[in-house]
């Protein structure tokens, strides 16, 4: 197997509120690992901080400061690069006991190396898949040219005539109805699950190292969802890219994943196979995986209690998260053994079983 | 472009000119009512240093055949000039249309002129400020040309005179007409600057166009044109420039056009809006619904390109489904 395709190590990406005058620690130490061929599943809650991870792994934070801290280590074409080198000198962060208070940074100069180490990856090894398919596509410019574009950019293929081809035979393979005529469209005539398709070829015609699906399923209708699900399935027995997965939706995460990551509150609660994170109920697991879970409309759960079970409590102010667990003023699995260092202090990923960590003072200590 | 494109593209020209000319014909009659209640006619031109009686205007209206009504007076105007007739200019007695296309040409030019000194101006202010926001680097120059913009033509007209000729002795103070023709360019540079820079033009554009500009910066498709490695500004140029700058520019025609009016007075420059002036001191009728059709002429074909460019390059636009694309 060798050393993981992607290695994120603490990674923290935090923007300033004008109005509150704090920082949202929208990602605030994250660390992940995904393997060549991997499918790893992101998931949680809205504002868990999913897709900011996503865009600062790819350099696309607009809003400053953005990304202040980590490693993204990126191994792909036999070299290895961290896609944050150097960048920490143009940031300079002041703590007050653990806690960033202040951060200065030469948004200009770190937007400048970002674009340098970037320009290289960028549609190349690294690929996105955004929500929102129809506005993902530029309107004023036909499907088949904006697929023709990334061959173009990133393959030997430098013909017009067969970077066509070549784009035609990738709606071809995302199983788009009537691809010649597709080709030809311009966004605005595509449905919404055929502006999807259109996407995925076009993130997977430069033949990347590493596919980032960020809510590919979102806004979409339902039935369209499965289709795309079934889709990426197939594509990932096909091609077999590794693939970030980022999703709200367990059911999206539990058919593609190999293996699950559970955000909460700009960190990773657990991390591990898809079969172990996502098994029954009372298996050994983080209790915050354990309560979204519950609250899956499954058959499961629909006959076991007859209604789905309901979070309490709201997703931690990314502005003032708490000193000790995240999850601590949510949690329904609290015992009086733990209570004290759970609101104190917050819990390591620790191995509960062999590559299934949790963050959780239940387990470990 | 393929040949399928320009389809709607005709139907959009046949309409605008279809509407074009149903608005020209609107203008010719508010005008010539304007003409017709306004005080003054030109008999009193004609008969200069006579107290016209009314029996002397009864003969020269009888001699140069016009009609007493102003409705009659109207449609034998518009007969002769859908038969391509401007009719006679009664200041100088020569066919105003050949008046028309020798001072048109020169208002043209200064029009044209300005029009890119204020892109050249504009353009590149508003592409730094709306990819790098408000920058100590830009701001001077936004500041600059948002006074600049707000100083009044005929006021930036004479301190330009006074600075650049008198004081600085870069151009002699001579009009472009008198000025020798070879080297009639450098002598125009002035008057195209002043109505460049002034007459609100510059800081209009560097908004609008800035707006656009962010507005689409900040769009998806933009954010996925960077993700794959694409230029952004090839994405973004036909929304974010194209559009939006044809859509300034044909706006402000009627603007520019007024501007220069007083610049041409301010420079002595032999063009149209010094003739409209003349025309109206003179009352000479003819010269000014002359005016009047060919200025109308001028804004109206600005916001037709401007529908022709906007159809050309939004599919959205020519409401066409081409390649069986499903309803919206």
């Amino acid at each position: 197997m060798g050393a993981p395709l992607l290695e994120i190590e603490s990674l923290r990406t935090y923007f300033y509120s004008r109005s509150k005058r704090a920082f949202i620690r929208a990602v605030d130490g994250v660390t992940l690992a995904l393997a060549r061929g991997e499918t790893l599943g992101v998931v949680g809650e809205s504002g868990s901080g999913k897709s900011v991870t996503a865009l600062s792994i790819t350099g696309l934070i607009g809003a400053g400061p953005g990304v202040i801290g980590g490693t993204i280590v990126f191994r792909a074409d036999g070299g290895e690069q961290n896609l944050l080198a150097d960048l920490e000198r143009y940031v300079d962060r002041k703590e007050v006991d653990g806690r960033i208070v202040e951060v200065s940074k030469d948004e200009a100069g770190w937007r400048r190396k970002v674009e340098r180490i970037m320009a290289p990856l960028r549609g190349k090894a690294i690929s996105v898949i955004f929500q929102n398919p129809k506005s993902a596509l530029n309107p004023f410019v036909r499907v088949g040219a904006q697929i023709t574009e990334v061959i173009r950019l990133h393959t030997p293929t430098k013909g017009a005539r067969e970077a066509r081809e070549q784009a035609l035979d990738w709606l071809r393979r995302v199983k788009i109805d009537s691809p010649r005529l597709r080709f030809d469209n311009y966004p605005y005539g595509l449905s919404g699950g055929m502006c999807q398709r259109a996407v995925i070829a076009m993130a997977l015609a430069s033949e990347p190292a590493l596919l980032i699906a960020d809510e590919p399923t979102t806004g979409l209708d339902a039935t369209i969802q499965s289709e795309i699900v079934g889709l990426l399935a197939e594509l990932k027995a096909e091609i077999g890219i590794a693939t970030l997965l980022i999703s709200h939706d367990i059911r999206v995460i539990s058919r593609l994943a190999d293996n699950v990551a559970v955000m909460y509150g700009g960190s990773v609660m657990e991390h591990g196979p898809a079969a172990d994170v996502l098994a029954a109920r009372f298996a050994p697991k983080h209790p915050y995986t354990t309560a979204l879970l519950a609250s899956i409309p499954s058959e499961q759960n629909v006959r076991d209690k007859g209604y789905l079970t309901v979070i309490e409590g709201e997703v931690p102010d990314a502005v003032d998260l708490p000193r000790g667990c995240r999850f601590y003023a949510r949690c329904n699995r609290v015992t009086d053994g733990v209570r004290d260092r759970c609101a104190q202090r917050e819990p390591a990923l620790q191995e509960i079983a062999p590559g299934h960590r949790v963050r959780c003072w239940l387990y470990g200590e | 472009m393929k040949l399928s494109a320009l389809k709607p593209v005709a139907l959009v020209l046949s309409r605008e000119l279809a509407l074009t000319a149903l608005l020209l014909l609107g203008v010719s009659l508010v005008v010539f009512v304007i003409l017709f209640l306004a005080p003054g006619d030109p008999f009193s031109v004609l008969l200069e240093g006579q107290m016209p009686s009314h029996e002397a205007r009864a003969g020269v209206r009888e001699a140069l055949g016009i009609p007493t009504t102003w409705y009659g007076q109207y449609f034998a105007w518009l007969g002769n000039l859908l038969r391509g007739n401007f009719g006679t200019s009664i200041r100088t007695g020569l066919p105003v249309f050949g008046e028309i296309v020798r001072v048109g040409a020169s208002t043209l030019y200064l029009t044209l002129g300005s029009m890119l000194v204020t892109l050249l101006i504009a353009v590149p202010i508003a592409l730094h400020a709306s990819v790098r926001g408000a920058t100590p680097f830009n701001r001077p120059f936004t500041l600059l040309a948002y006074v600049v913009s707000a100083l009044p033509v005929f006021w930036l007209g004479y301190v330009a005179i006074y600075l650049v000729s008198r004081q600085l002795g870069v151009f002699p103070l001579v009009s472009q007409a008198s000025a020798p023709t070879e080297r009639a360019w450098l002598y125009s540079l002035l008057p195209i600057c002043v109505l460049g820079l002034g007459n609100g033009t510059v800081s209009e554009v560097v908004r609008y166009l800035r707006e656009e500009l962010s507005r689409v910066m900040a769009e998806d498709y933009i954010r996925t044109a960077r993700a794959k490695g694409a230029s952004v500004w090839r994405h973004a140029f036909r929304e974010g420039l194209l559009i939006p700058m044809t859509e300034i520019v044909a706006s402000k025609i009627p603007f520019i056009l007024g501007g220069a009016v007083i610049v041409e007075q301010v420079f002595n420059w032999p063009g149209m809006g010094r003739m409209a002036w003349q025309a109206a001191q003179d009352r000479d009728f003819p010269a000014i619904m002359g005016i009047a059709m060919v200025a109308a002429t001028l804004v109206r074909t600005g916001s037709l390109l401007q529908r022709v460019v906007y159809v050309a390059v939004n599919p959205r636009a020519s409401q066409q489904r081409r390649g069986g694309g499903w309803a919206e």
